[in-house]
């Protein structure tokens, strides 16, 4: 158990890759907080099935890009399990279209969720993980941040921002013992890459190396070694999970 | 009212927990950033700490005042404060003891001003204590 009687904070997690690292934290032996928006139905059973296999894993309703609502929910779980040792900044919301054709408020839903969110989280938790001179916080950035894709510009623009505040705030917390760093998954089987996925069927597979999509415990299971003690030497870098996806291979 | 010395060792105390050093390392001269390893974010936690320790506002920049100068040429000359720099400084910092900055103004040894009984000197000054 790696990360036995940790309390961890997990953004966007009732779905997902969020789902997968909440499962993943909770078998490692953390007391996981995940965060969800609206599903309720999604977040109870994941509750469930955390509690069925011996887990700890309770669900917190808040909506990330509100900074008040990240400060009380951070005060409500150190409330429940005490001082907090690990954040995943994961919620993040699509709203694909070409840029020509993009919608304000499209452009502001998914840099206020996506960054915003990361933003309200580290700010509501960094001042507490330097005090105790420990902490992790791990960012789910995404390949879309240095791989270009029609129809992103504003979920590209808020994962390339995710990266520069991923080191940028490690610098700022490296000597009070804090670590932050940032995953970019390639193509994972979840509900948001589902479009994508129906749109280009097989030839997804025919990009990624490694043959086959991600699933969101290739995700997780990094997540759980960024938060563990083997990664304490490791701030400020971004870890591509893809597949392969990002060497730009032709298939042959 | 607390005494003078109740005032440094409490300050001691706040130091020691802010910048996870040993009692024996804290004394009046010692600076925070040279001495005691202070980075920037410990300088924002003494801050807090100070505050609910001595149950005081302390206004950003008035212990600390990270930019007084912002490159001002009124004020810096080829790395050196001058004159008016150093008048801005005892104006600004009435707490901190410049006699030995004021020999060799330079710059870079602005942070060597950030001492333990600056701090105390400081708190004293916020709660009225007399010298």
């Amino acid at each position: 158990m790696r990360l036995k009687d940790q309390v961890a904070i997990v953004t966007g997690g009732s779905r997902g890759i969020g789902r997968g690292v909440v499962k993943a934290f909770a078998a490692e032996g953390a007391k996981v907080a995940f965060i969800y928006k609206g599903n309720q139905p999604a977040a109870d059973s994941l509750a469930a099935e955390v509690a069925q296999t011996g887990g700890v894993a309770k669900a917190f309703q808040c909506d990330v890009a509100n900074h008040d609502e990240a400060f009380k929910v951070v005060e409500a779980i150190e409330a429940e399990w005490g001082s907090i040792q690990i954040l995943v900044n994961n919620a993040g919301v699509i709203r694909d279209g070409l840029f020509v054709a993009m919608k304000p408020e499209e452009w502001d839903v998914v840099v206020q969720t996506n960054l915003g969110g990361t933003f309200n989280f580290c700010h509501a938790l960094a001042m507490k993980l330097a005090r105790q001179r420990k902490g992790r916080i791990i960012n789910i950035s995404s390949v879309a941040a240095t791989n270009s894709n029609p129809g992103q510009t504003n979920y590209a623009a808020s994962k390339g921002a995710i990266n520069s505040f991923t080191r940028a705030l490690a610098v700022e917390l490296a000597g009070r013992g804090v670590t932050v760093n940032a995953i970019a998954p390639g193509f994972i089987e979840t509900d948001m890459s589902e479009n994508v996925r129906n749109k280009a069927g097989d030839l997804i597979k025919k990009m990624i190396p490694l043959k086959r999509l991600g699933q969101p415990e290739d995700i997780a299971k990094v997540a759980v070694f960024l938060a563990s003690p083997d990664a304490g030497y490791i701030t400020g870098q971004i870890l591509t999970v893809d597949g392969g996806l990002s060497l730009g291979a032709v298939a042959m | 009212m607390p005494s003078q010395e109740e005032i440094y060792q409490k300050v001691s105390a706040t130091l020691v927990e802010a910048l996870n050093v040993e009692v024996d390392e804290i004394n009046p001269a010692a600076t925070l950033q040279g001495d005691l390893g202070a980075e920037s974010i410990d300088f924002l936690d003494i801050v807090f700490r100070l505050e609910r320790e001595f149950g005081i506002k302390i206004p950003r920049n008035e212990l600390f005042p990270e930019s007084i100068f912002q490159g001002d040429p009124d004020f810096v000359m080829n790395g050196k404060v001058t004159e008016k720099g150093l008048d801005e400084l005892r104006q600004k910092m009435p707490f901190a003891d410049l006699s030995k900055f004021e020999k060799n103004p330079e710059l870079t040894a602005i942070s060597d001003l950030f001492t333990v009984d600056m701090i105390a000197k400081y708190i004293q000054g916020k709660l009225n204590v007399k010298n």
